[in-house]
């Protein structure tokens, strides 16, 4: 399986949120109400086509729990995407939203694209945090913003291929040295013009991973 | 031949030990930034203790013994060992007087000391044996006149000595850092760990140069051969025959001390041929020997480790150089793991009680549960036993006893929660928090088991009203993601709420450090698993410290849990009653951790993994590990390591009960 670029992702935020839910809806596009909680991290991984360029997304499923934070931190290096993800449903995962923030900005390559998601939209009738406060935070620190639900799929698709998006815009302005992996980008086959060129063997960890 | 006793002075016309004694200053003083000179150059060191009749034996015949005088002096505040022998006293012709100064200590401060292990036998002579905080040991020191509480008494008059919570007979020296405050310190300078090679730095170059001035520092570094099996020899070096020398006389005193202390291995049975094997070998000189008479004796090919792709090297880029296994761990596990016996069933296992239901040899059930675990059925009863929740000394009678005040207690506590009414609960944030949790977890927690799946289960409810009483029993833990992975087990095998509430407070009580809110209990045993490495697979070690993975943070989950995600439910439970019987050690689910990294050595440099690849890869492991070999490869490690292995791991390291206690009242008794 050839791809152009490969894109690191994490997903972040409290536990409970939806963060296993939402990756499984984007990989296998299925709910499933019952899976095991994470335990440290696990993996995911979807081909996605932007500009008619095959992009492989490699997506870090982190453990949402306060305790792991200290080892959360040490998978943030090299991430180019971050979903940051709040429960719509329960108010004070949005109160933490400025402490996972700031762990991301101290962690995480200063350019970084954060989608905020507030996660969980089906349940309205128990919404507890409104649409505009969403919108509005995410404002604020400079995230782009979608309010989703991995249980109808709603929006799931858009939130990572929009944070796709504006990576590889990015990349096309030139805010990334490609070459330089810390960024989270591994260019791979694909023909890309810029400065770093094709390079293979990118895909050598089992194509398809987990998904 | 004089029967005095020399000075240091006396022994400057010999020529080899004035030569060790140049080196092994300069050595020291490369170590230790030139701080400290040896108190012998200088006469206004103290003297502390004088111990004569101190003998050490080279070979395995208690006649072979060289003798002389232990020493402990002062200077700067600073507590020497040293030991001398006497001049041309040996028993044996065949001992040379090169022998004599090989094995000569000269001024060890207490600062490189880690701990200080007694024998007292009740028969045969007492002796000590000295642990380098680099892992390294001096040979057994022979008390030949008796005092070997008398020697640790002064000691601990002039450092801090501390027992292990392990072993009685073991004296940690200065152990006064939280093994925390080691281990990030330790993690954030990884240039200053301890090396296994002793105090020379192993990296590439430079490394004959090193070797050639370690062996000639060896005459009062004796231990510092251990560094030779651990490294491979590539070209001739003439240093290289006298360190197998070398290491050949110093296993052979660990043969002697081996040997004097039958208590150690004699209670193996039933295993004659491989006990046979395992006695004839040194056991300081596994690697290259080791490897020899794997290849000897076992010429058939190790039986089939891997079920799937993961562990399979085909992919390695031919470029890629591998260094080679030291341990060649396939053929190390053939020759030490023994190879599991069937589950114990009822009747063997009413076979270890007395009448009264006492289990009558704990340690034999312990060993027996090990090589082979136990019978589904029969969890339930031997689980609390290896859990410590049942003492093995109870009777049948005291046990139902202990049941019934348990299970009241079990009630008082849970009813603390039950009683919060919502308005209560509405003013009680932290306890709506951890409800919250814990409610969200339990309906994620093995729900594909059979036990636990469907709605509206009754066993998931029970589990979270055991996590939840819990948090209340030990509040200050509280609840923390993997609890209920460690439950889940305990409850199905258990099927009582009481009982399995108590197992799990056994359980936690070694483990609750895992779940600690600074997360200390995890990354002590990273940095112990680390040391193992750096043991036991050097290059695998020098790898991950290039590709800056030391954190090991790819083990996380393994140890947060004992590998409860990475084999199937059933095999979890053989693995978990095979590690709570600390058999070997407390610590064997780190060798497991090495067992595994070892078989993948090969696929994790040859494919030059970074920390991404390396976790992935790790992550997917899962599934995929073959357990009955995994034990056997972990168990021939554990025996392999040794004292090395067991001073790898700092005291306290989880699932070791708490060091707190030990640390508030030191020893005031025993050790006189």
């Amino acid at each position: 399986m050839s791809y152009a670029y490969l894109f690191k992702y994490i997903i972040i935020g409290d536990t409970g949120v939806g963060k296993s839910c939402l990756l499984l809806q984007f990989t296998d596009k299925r709910f499933q109400p019952v899976h095991d909680l994470t335990i440290g991290v696990e993996f995911g991984a979807r081909m996605i086509t932007i500009d008619n360029k095959p992009i492989k997304l490699q997506i870090w499923d982190t453990a949402g729990q306060e305790s792991f934070r200290s080892i959360t931190r040490s998978y943030y290096r090299g991430a180019a995407g971050a979903l940051l993800v709040y429960d719509i449903t329960r108010r004070e995962t949005f109160n933490h939203l400025a402490s996972w923030l700031e762990d991301a900005r101290q962690h995480a390559n200063a350019n970084m694209t954060i989608m905020l998601i507030g996660n969980k939209c089906d349940l309205a009738h128990r919404r507890a945090v409104s649409t505009e406060e969403g919108e509005q935070f995410a404002k604020e620190h400079g995230l782009i913003f979608m309010e989703a639900s991995a249980k109808t799929a709603q929006n799931v698709e858009e939130a990572f291929i929009k944070t796709a998006a504006t990576i590889y815009k990015k990349i096309q302005d030139g805010v990334f040295d490609v070459s330089n992996e810390s960024y989270g980008i591994k260019v791979g086959y694909g023909g890309i013009p810029g400065p770093s060129g094709g390079r293979d063997g990118s895909t050598s960890q089992g194509g398809g991973c987990c998904g | 031949m004089s029967m005095e006793a020399s000075e240091l002075q006396d022994l400057s016309d010999d020529a080899d030990y004035a030569a060790s004694q140049q080196q092994g200053s300069a050595s020291m003083m490369r170590c230790d930034s030139g701080k400290r000179s040896s108190p012998s150059e200088h006469d206004d060191a103290e003297l502390i203790y004088l111990k004569d009749n101190v003998a050490i034996h080279p070979t395995q015949f208690a006649s072979e013994r060289i003798s002389g005088r232990l020493k402990l002096t002062k200077q700067d505040s600073v507590l020497f060992l040293s030991w001398i022998p006497y001049k041309g006293q040996t028993s044996n012709a065949k001992l040379s007087e090169k022998d004599r100064s090989l094995y000569t200590i000269t001024a060890v401060p207490f600062t490189e000391v880690r701990s200080i292990r007694r024998h007292t036998p009740a028969l045969g002579w007492q002796y000590v044996i000295v642990v380098l905080t680099s892992g390294l040991a001096f040979p057994p020191l022979y008390f030949y006149n008796g005092g070997v509480r008398e020697f640790l008494a002064i000691v601990k008059q002039h450092v801090f000595l501390a027992r292990s919570a392990e072993d009685a007979n073991v004296f940690l020296v200065n152990d006064f850092q939280s093994p925390l405050q080691r281990t990030l310190s330790s993690l954030e300078l990884p240039s200053s760990l301890p090396v296994a090679s002793g105090q020379y730095p192993s990296d590439g170059g430079t490394s004959n140069d090193n070797q050639g001035r370690a062996s000639a520092d060896v005459g009062n570094r004796v231990s510092s051969v251990n560094q030779y099996g651990l490294r491979k020899q590539k070209s001739h070096d003439p240093t290289r025959d006298l360190s197998i020398h070398l290491l050949e006389k110093f296993s052979l005193v660990t043969k002697f001390a081996r040997d004097t202390t039958t208590q150690l291995f004699s209670e193996n049975n039933g295993f004659g041929s491989i006990d046979k094997r395992w006695n004839n070998q040194p056991v300081h000189s596994y690697p290259e020997k080791l490897s020899n008479i794997a290849e000897e004796k076992h010429q058939e090919s190790p039986h089939s480790y891997l079920d799937n792709d993961p562990f399979k090297d085909e992919e390695i880029a031919n470029n890629v150089d591998v260094p080679d296994d030291p341990l060649e761990v396939n053929k190390l596990s053939l020759v030490w793991g023994k190879p599991r016996q069937p589950p114990m069933g009822r009747k063997e296992f009413t076979a270890f009680l007395d009448s009264e239901g006492r289990v009558v040899e704990s340690k034999a059930l312990r060993e027996r549960v090990f090589y082979g675990g136990i019978e589904h059925q029969l969890r339930s009863e031997v689980w609390p036993f290896l859990l410590g929740y049942y003492a093995y000394d109870s009777t049948y009678a005291e046990r139902e006893y202990l049941r019934s005040v348990k299970q009241m207690e079990y009630a008082t506590l849970k009813q603390q929660w039950q009683s919060i009414s919502p308005e209560q609960a509405k003013r009680f944030t932290k306890y709506r928090e951890r409800k919250g949790l814990i409610d969200k977890d339990v309906v994620r927690t093995d729900r594909a088991f059979e036990y636990y799946e469907g709605d509206e289960n009754l066993n998931v409810n029970i589990m979270r009203d055991i996590l939840l009483t819990y948090s209340f029993y030990n509040f200050d833990l509280g609840y923390c993601q993997g609890m209920s992975d460690y439950l889940s087990p305990i409850l199905y095998v258990m099927e009582n709420e009481s009982e399995s509430f108590w197992c799990f407070v056994a359980l936690m009580e070694r483990l609750g450090p895992n779940f600690n809110r600074d997360q200390n209990g995890m990354h002590t045993q990273l940095f112990a698993l680390s040391k193992l490495v750096e043991l036991l697979d050097t290059p695998l070690h020098n790898y991950f410290k290039q590709n800056d993975c030391l954190n090991y943070f790819f083990c996380f989950r393994w140890i947060l849990i004992q590998f409860k995600r990475e084999f199937e439910y059933e095999k979890t439970m053989q693995l978990w009653e095979v590690l709570w019987t600390h058999y070997h050690s407390e610590h064997l689910h780190l060798y497991v951790c090495v067992a595994i990294l070892k078989r993948c050595r090969s696929k994790i440099m040859g494919e030059q993994m970074d920390f991404d690849t390396l976790l992935k890869f790790i992550n997917e492991l899962s599934g995929h590990i073959d357990l009955e070999s995994t034990v056997r490869d972990a168990e021939a490690l554990c025996i392999c390591a040794g004292e090395n292995g067991a001073a790898s791991i700092p005291p306290g390291t989880p699932p070791s009960l708490p060091l707190d206690d030990i640390m508030l009242y030191p020893l005031e008794d025993d050790v006189l």
